[in-house]
């Protein structure tokens, strides 16, 4: 049986979120309801019309699939959710072109709804690991025993590495978390607007060394909300269709360290000279890295900007940190990247807010950080999976 | 002995040999008979050539520093006092890598690729726990 050809067979046709920010006191299934609420308006979608959903960073942190589906009424033919962590969002948007494709749902709600400050946070490190007390460790390179805990303690491996391996340094790194508040200051969704310097971040305490708290992302509460359909339909909605062109999976095995790229050489991955090729996600589409307009990254730490656009063939192997100076990742630059503000500035929607602002740019909504242009934007993770989208 | 605080492994019908072997101060892991394989972390069976024709075989307890961070938060109450702290992944002569608290060194010192060998800490009458130091000169 031939492969379906996936390309812009799909598209998203409403984008929606609640307000964001550090303490909101709502609950999850109220911060999801106004996420659903504003995508199926931005849609021009009823609530009838809504027929799939799948839940990121589901139950037991984020809101749980079951619950939404009755406290909203929903009226489901399929819904999914993946577990409380935040790699899974070009993941549930892939799920929800195949369903959309096969026939099992013709409009599908993706999205994410938290709330860090009403939760303990067992998995930000600390007393509540459980996953670092895991049999083999945590996902992120997690392992208590040893006082190794925190998503960001993983990150900080690979970037000590990084500076090591490559001759680059932490105020190189700076123009990361630099470049995407100043995106955040025009943005008035970001929770943090106020500009910051490279000084600024030099200045900001370890974390967890070689990274400074200001390498680290937000950890707040808000919603967000992606409806996907099929591209025909979505032609005949009231919203200009933004194309769903190319995807490639999430990877996983021992070649996988959730930071970074094959044979960089942590956790028990191979040591090698990496070279990605041309990455599945642009064979789809039928482009390459040069034809993007702009790139949107799960930045959950400033070096994931770095290990991604490596890992996708934007620059080669060690290249990373001299990309990312003067300006070329910021909007007016030569590749635009996370111009909402990324996880580090706008807020932690574990990716779904850079999928709103995506869909935005595409449609020419974005205002003073409107990339000029745009046709082609890309979501790329150091982890390995993808989405091209297209005007 | 003093009560001990700090979080402990989880040890399971997979591990226990590993963790019988750190109580009798021997480092061992899995050593496949078929393809020569060395692995962390245990598994029910080669994760190279899925061959369950393995053995525990003792390591030498050498390897060298492959990354390491320092903690200046203290997530965990029972590491408050030993900030900082250093969380080093050791990369075995045999291979594979394992996380671990670089000892006798400070942590201004440590370095990529810096040698070092295994302490066995004896943290409860049931665990003990692999760390290293920076290797002796032969």
């Amino acid at each position: 049986m031939a492969a379906w050809n996936l390309k812009d067979k799909t598209a998203v046709c409403g984008v929606g979120h609640s307000p964001y920010g550090r303490r909101l006191n709502r609950s999850t299934i109220d911060l999801a309801g106004e996420a659903i609420r504003h995508a199926l308006d931005d849609a021009g979608l009823g609530r009838d019309d809504l027929d799939g959903l799948i839940v990121s960073f589901g139950t037991p942190i984020g809101a749980d699939a079951d619950t939404l589906a009755y406290a909203l009424g929903l009226k489901l033919k399929m819904y999914n959710q993946t577990w409380a962590h935040g790699r899974f969002t070009a993941s549930c948007l892939q799920w929800a072109a195949m369903a959309v494709n096969a026939g099992l749902a013709n409009a599908v709600a993706c999205l994410t709804a938290i709330s860090f400050s009403g939760f303990r946070r067992p998995m930000m490190g600390g007393a509540g690991d459980s996953e670092g007390a895991w049999e083999a460790g945590g996902g992120h390179g997690e392992d208590p025993v040893f006082g190794m805990t925190s998503p960001g303690a993983g990150a900080a491996l690979v970037a000590q590495k990084y500076f090591a391996r490559f001759g680059a340094t932490s105020r190189q790194l700076a123009a990361v978390p630099v470049a995407f508040r100043k995106h955040a200051s025009l943005n008035p969704t970001a929770i943090m607007r106020e500009p910051i310097t490279v000084d600024d971040h030099q200045n900001s305490r370890f974390v967890c060394e070689p990274l400074h708290l200001l390498d680290y992302c937000l950890i707040n509460d808000g919603a967000a909300c992606v409806i996907v359909t099929s591209s025909e339909r979505a032609r005949d909605l009231q919203k200009p269709p933004v194309y769903l062109s190319g995807m490639q999976g999430l990877p996983g095995g021992r070649e996988e360290f959730i930071w970074t790229y094959p044979g960089f050489g942590t956790s028990q991955q191979d040591a090698f000279d990496y070279q990605p090729g041309l990455q599945p996600v642009y064979q789809m589409a039928n482009v390459t890295p040069k034809d993007i307009n702009a790139l949107f990254t799960y930045d959950a730490f400033s070096i994931l900007a770095w290990t991604a656009l490596e890992r996708f063939g934007f620059c080669g192997q060690g290249e990373a940190a001299a990309f990312t100076q003067e300006g070329r990742i910021e909007v007016g630059g030569a590749l635009p990247m996370n111009t909402n503000g990324g996880l580090l500035s706008e807020g932690h929607m574990m990716g779904w807010n850079h999928q709103v602002e995506i869909v935005r740019q595409l449609r020419g909504e974005c205002g003073p950080r409107q990339v000029a242009n745009a046709q082609l934007i890309q979501w790329a993770n150091a982890y390995g999976d993808s989405l091209i989208y297209r005007r | 002995m003093a009560e001990y605080k700090k979080p402990l492994p989880a040890i399971s019908t997979l591990n226990q040999p590993y963790w019988d072997g750190l109580k009798r101060r021997e480092l061992t892991l899995q050593h496949c008979n078929e393809c020569g394989k060395i692995w962390y972390p245990p598994a029910p069976f080669c994760p190279v050539c899925w061959s369950r024709n393995f053995a525990w075989q003792k390591l030498s307890g050498r390897g060298k520093v492959n990354s390491w961070v320092v903690f200046h938060q203290a997530y965990f109450s029972s590491f408050r006092d030993n900030i900082p702290y250093n969380v080093a992944e050791v990369e075995l002569e045999e291979g594979p890598r394992l996380l671990t608290n670089l000892v006798a060194v400070d942590n201004d010192d440590i370095m990529i690729d810096m040698p070092v060998e295994i302490v066995f800490d004896d943290v409860t009458d049931e665990v003990t726990l692999a760390k290293f130091r920076p290797a002796r000169k032969p």
